[in-house]
């Protein structure tokens, strides 16, 4: 139930959809964080701006290039080969998302970026994955890599008749991945993710390593590897990675469910933990990884 | 009054299904949520931004206008309407201090979401709406948000008439600590810290208000757990008779003692419906639903015990942060903390001061396990504490100090008075189940690799179907059996079922004492026009005194089917007949029978064919009140107002994660005894359900608040319920121990496992962090403070 009224709109191309934004409007992509939000009161738009006509749910490859809508919703990511195959992290990612079919069949990643909650699992996810948002607006058309899209919780350089329509990035076909999470209970928002990949080389030196932290600060956290590359990966490598992101640590986020201290405190073992589970997925299939699903706690 | 025990029949002591369980299930239940009538309107409430302020001036021009509005409501606008909500237990005649409640605020506002206005329109989302144009000027003032700072010296007086922030305070047991502990051979002291939790009901409050203008008479479907006594204050406030007022409970969709009758959210629909003249819903927001309390309190002890660990004396200082002042029962949950402080132990001097403290919080709303929680937890920590420094095995502890089996009936320093029970017997079958120590040693083993698992028991005894004396709280409760022409049941009962199947056990016991199929009896609960007055669902009572009520009265009717029977078969008239499988026979001739169907009808069509005393009709009313209250003090002070005292020994296994302070769960054992057990399948549902909850209370369900007082906890994503995902499942042993004063022997089962599990849990975690030095007083067990406690110990 939403108290105060409003127009609405479902345009059918993006253009129109830009086209229809203002500093009163609002975009509506699953509603799962707008609606609530509008029967709450704490936003009241003039004109509410729906994206489910704009066709913007689609998934494809190109190249060695992996391109999702803004609309696809954790359903969709799951049931999706192409995300399997080109990134599992999202597939790991949208598995231990809480809410139930009704919400992973109705959220979507482009609300969870642009509501750049801090606590969301999306947004360090994509950073982790090296993401460019496609984001459509009076100008046309303009690509942002997503770890600049995050200024603030809830903040993005997104202006008011922004858009994003989707996002494209590099398939890690060849890396393995690891998610973890940390909550308070299955009905917690995540307190801490930590997303890594690697990759490794024929020797079983470390040709690349990504790691991002989403929870840990208002912003998804990238920690620098790069004193990893061209190491074997031992555990004092991850031990070198723990250290990293303790170092990365600037202001750790504080909510309701956990202050700045204990966020800062759990960072470390979550990264550590995320590189090990990526450690031990390096080299295998698609079909082995289907069968053990990762464990995220 | 003596009923005698019985044994299992066809249906009672079985695993029957819920009779409305399908209802449930294919989303056929009605609940008030459900009912609309015509021209029905909605109200919604202005609720207070801040949690302690003067209320200047409430201007409500542009809500009148806006669209749908029909009426915008101060409380001052209400005052007319509606006298101060009659309390509950009334502190001010108990040595504390009165405070007057209504509806709406009216002048000040004491807690962050107290109701100050109210608007109605033709839909909630106008109402919602119109909310948002009423201005209230507010002035704000200094806020109180624990039981230190409220006890202050110089802290500003939240009702300056009572001079002091502290709403009662009282003592249960004698003052002679320092006596016993003066020859004691070991001393302890130490103070637990409970949080603020509330009972979380899925559906919240929800209402709605029919008044008759023509008629002068209001109806009110109402999620409550006591409509009869609902209606008594209803009338008393709105200056109407009992009989101008019907209330009907549909389904309730959980209450957990929030939805007991006499809150101020039972007024604002009967009252705005009566002001308008139109039917008027209101569903409380779930924020709103979150507001009310359940616990928070600081337990200050000191324990007095011999080497080996016989506990000679118990000294309680008992701190509740009960938030604002209410009409509710909600204080009186640190009374019967105090009440039952050490219950079930043999501990001959156990004294307790209790204050029940007033901060800017939402009130205290009497909630499932009603203050035994903290009680519970408090004496299970301090057996573990006194274990540890006597160097006895923890169980064995327990074992020295429980009331043994022969001690019967045993008379606690509170006067409360223990019937039955085998607590050692219980501790015995827990342990097993447990497989206690071969788990002893795949810590120790687990242990030398890093892994931190703890193990922690936790025994609760709840006293149950309590007794106010002078209050709408009974032990006692009155049910109707009527049987028809054709042979079918009606039980109508002054008790109801907050969704527990109370009403499942009540049909089994009727159609066992009838000899009749289970699908013959009915039952009808929550209506004040055909159910007799009764006090509803609190305490764990509905089976015990309702359904005891119902078996005298079936066994009324039983005995009139007998005569009609003897009648058909024309038998002496002391023949014995059994009634069995719907038949009527003769004991001594089985071959001569009459169908229970034949008897009932022959009851209303010849009834000149019966015994000139038998009166022609199938309809009983009786009472059952047990025998075992004793509601007149003795010297000391002392009362025995609870009927039943079942009882459990939890045990709880977790691994820590010591890096990130989350808890798994791995095994949750409880064993209970609630007597005999009219349904498995409802004192299993009961357990586990107060057993989760109990564990969610020890580690994720927590209210917070702001340095304002603003509650942050306002949702299931906030105020963290545990899932299917984070409990495993629960392994239940049993015992049965009949409750000697009771007939059916049937003990309160509706607040078991909450207290044991949130002691065991608690115990678990201490036990798992030991080895590294830590240890933690309070709860919540959350990660947080798991990771705060090991850093203090690394220091
Ligand atoms: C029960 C429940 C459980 C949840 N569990 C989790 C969980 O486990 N982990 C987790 O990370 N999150 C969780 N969430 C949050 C959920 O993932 C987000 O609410 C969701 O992803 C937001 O997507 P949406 O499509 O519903 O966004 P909407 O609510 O429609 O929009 C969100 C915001 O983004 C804007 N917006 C939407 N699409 C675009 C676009 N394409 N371009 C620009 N702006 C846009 C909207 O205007 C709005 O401000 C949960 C939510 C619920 C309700």
């Amino acid at each position: 139930m939403i108290p105060t009224r409003f127009e609405y709109v479902a345009p059918r191309t993006a253009a129109d959809v830009v086209a229809a934004l203002d500093g009163e409007s609002r975009l509506l992509a699953g509603g799962t964080w707008v609606v609530p939000e509008m029967g709450r009161a704490e936003s009241r738009p003039r004109r509410v701006v729906d994206l489910r006509r704009a066709g913007l749910a689609t998934i494809s490859v190109e190249g060695s290039r992996l391109r999702l809508g803004a609309m696809c919703t954790y359903s969709d990511l799951l049931s999706s080969e192409d995300v399997t195959r080109h990134a599992p992290l999202l597939r790991t990612m949208a598995s231990g998302v809480t809410g139930g079919s009704a919400l992973r069949n109705q959220a979507t990643i482009g609300g969870s970026v642009a509501a750049a909650r801090p606590q969301s699992d999306v947004p360090a996810t994509l950073v982790a994955l090296r993401a460019d948002a496609v984001v459509a607006g009076p100008a046309g058309s303009r690509r942002v890599p997503t770890a600049e899209l995050f200024l603030g919780a809830g903040r993005t350089t997104l202006a008011v008749d922004e858009v994003i329509t989707g996002f494209d990035l590099p398939s890690e076909r060849m890396s393995g991945h690891g998610y973890v999470k940390l909550k308070r209970g299955g009905s917690s928002w995540p307190i801490v993710t930590a997303a890594a990949l690697l990759r490794l080389d024929d020797d079983g030196r470390c040709e690349t390593a990504h790691l991002v932290l989403g929870g840990v600060e208002a912003v998804p956290m990238t920690v620098d590897l790069t004193i990893m590359l061209g190491r074997p990966l031992g555990d004092q490598e991850l031990d070198v990675a723990a250290a990293r992101t303790v170092a990365a640590l600037s202001a750790p986020w504080t909510d309701v469910l956990a202050p700045g201290d204990y966020r800062a405190a759990v960072a470390a073992p979550a990264a550590r933990r995320a590189l090990a589970m990526a450690r031990a997925n390096v080299g295998v299939t698609e079909g082995e990884r289907h069968g053990r699903r990762p464990d995220c706690p | 009054m003596e009923v005698g025990l019985r044994t299992a029949g066809k249906s009672v002591g079985r695993p029957v299904r819920k009779h409305d369980g399908d209802a449930y299930l294919t989303a056929n239940a009605t609940y008030t949520g459900d009912i609309v009538l015509p021209g029905t309107v909605y109200a919604a409430l202005v609720r207070a931004p801040l949690a302690h302020a003067l209320i200047r001036s409430v201007s409500t021009a542009a809500a009148e206008g806006a669209t749908g509005v029909i009426a915008v409501v101060t409380g001052e606008d209400m005052i007319p309407w509606c006298d101060e909500i009659p309390h509950g237990l009334d502190a001010g005649h108990l040595g504390g201090h009165h405070s007057a409640v209504f509806p709406l605020a009216v002048e000040k506002v004491v807690y962050a979401g107290e109701p100050i206005a109210a608007v109605v329109a033709t839909s909630e989302a106008d109402a919602h709406a119109a909310c948002l144009m009423v201005e209230v000027d507010y002035e704000p003032l200094p806020v109180l948000l624990d039981v230190e700072s409220a006890l202050a010296a110089d802290a500003p007086i939240l009702y300056p008439a009572w001079a002091e922030n502290v709403l009662i305070e009282g003592h249960v047991g004698n003052d002679d600590f320092a006596e016993v502990a003066r020859t004691a051979p070991h001393v302890l002291e130490g103070e637990l810290r409970t949080h603020r939790g509330t009972a979380a009901p899925m559906e919240p409050r929800t209402y709605l208000a029919d008044w008759d203008a023509g008629r002068q008479h209001l109806t009110l479907y109402a999620s409550t757990q006591n409509p009869h006594v609902l209606r008594t204050v209803l009338a008393a406030a709105m200056r109407l008779r009992e009989d101008q007022i019907h209330v009907v409970a549909p389904k309730v969709g959980g209450s957990f003692g929030l939805k007991m009758y006499g809150s101020r959210e039972d007024f604002i629909a009967p009252v705005l419906a009566r002001m308008v003249g139109r039917p008027v819903s209101w569903v409380e927001e779930r924020a709103a639903s979150l507001l009310p309390a359940a616990r928070e309190q600081v337990l200050s002890y000191r324990v007095a015990f011999d080497d080996d660990g016989g506990l000679l004396a118990l000294d309680v200082e008992a701190l509740t942060d009960h938030g604002a002042a209410a009409p509710t029962h909600g204080w009186a949950m640190a009374y019967v903390g105090a009440l039952s402080t050490g219950l079930g132990y043999a501990i001959e001097h156990c004294h307790v001061h209790y204050r029940v403290v007033v901060t800017n919080k939402a009130p205290w709303s009497g909630t499932k396990p009603f203050g035994k929680d903290g009680a519970t937890l408090l004496l299970e920590r301090i057996m573990e504490r006194v274990a540890a420094a006597t160097g006895v095995d923890a169980g064995t502890v327990r074992r020295r100090n429980f009331v043994a089996p022969s001690a019967f009936p045993y008379r606690h320093t509170s006067g409360l008075e223990l019937d039955s029970g085998d607590y050692a017997a219980a501790l015995d079958q827990t342990l097993e189940i447990l497989s206690h120590e071969r788990l002893r040693a795949d810590q120790a083993r687990l242990r030398a690799q890093g892994r931190y698992l703890g193990i922690g028991l936790g025994f609760e005894l709840m006293p149950e179907s309590a007794d106010i004396p002078g209050g709408f709280v009974a032990a006692y409760d009155t049910s109707t059996v009527r049987m028809s022409p054709s042979g079918r049941v009606s039980v109508l009962t002054g008790v109801t079922s907050p969704g527990t199947g109370s009403d499942t056990g009540i049909c089994q016991l009727v159609a066992d004492e009838l000899g009749v199929a289970l699908d013959t009896v009915s039952v009808v609960q929550g209506d004040t026009d055909t159910c007799p007055y009764g006090f509803g669902n609190i305490s764990s009572r509905s089976l015990v005194t309702g359904g005891n009520a119902a078996v005298l009265a079936a066994r009324d009717v039983a005995d009139k089917i007998r005569a009609a029977a003897r009648a058909l078969l024309r038998a002496d008239y002391d023949e014995p007949v059994l009634i069995e499988d719907g038949i009527a026979r003769l004991t001594r001739d089985p071959s001569r029978s009459v169908s229970v169907v034949e008897a009932a009808r022959a009851v209303y069509t010849r009834s000149y064919e019966l015994e000139l005393d038998v009166e022609p009709h199938l309809e009983s009313t009786r009472t059952y009140r047990p025998s075992n209250i004793r509601e007149v003090p003795d010297a000391l002070g002392r009362m025995q107002t609870y009927t039943t005292y079942p009882y459990a020994v939890h045990a709880s296994v977790v691994e820590v994660d010591v890096e990130t302070g989350v808890v798994t769960l791995l095994r949750h054992v409880a064993t209970h005894d609630c007597g005999t057990v009219v349904n498995p399948l409802m004192v299993d549902g009961q357990v586990t359900g107060g057993v989760v909850m109990g564990l969610g209370a020890a580690f994720s369900e927590e209210l917070v608040f702001d340095d304002d007082g603003i509650p942050l906890t306002t949702g299931f994503k906030t105020y963290l319920l545990p899932r299917a995902v984070d409990v495993p499942r629960v392994e239940l042993g049993h015992l049965c121990t009949p409750a000697p004063g009771t007939p059916l022997g049937a003990k309160g089962v509706g607040e078991a496992g909450f207290a044991g599990a949130l002691a065991a849990a608690f115990n678990a975690v201490n036990d798992a962090v030991a080895p590294l030095g830590a240890r933690l007083d309070r709860t919540p067990l959350s990660p947080i403070a798991i990771m705060r406690a090991l850093r203090e110990a690394r220091r």
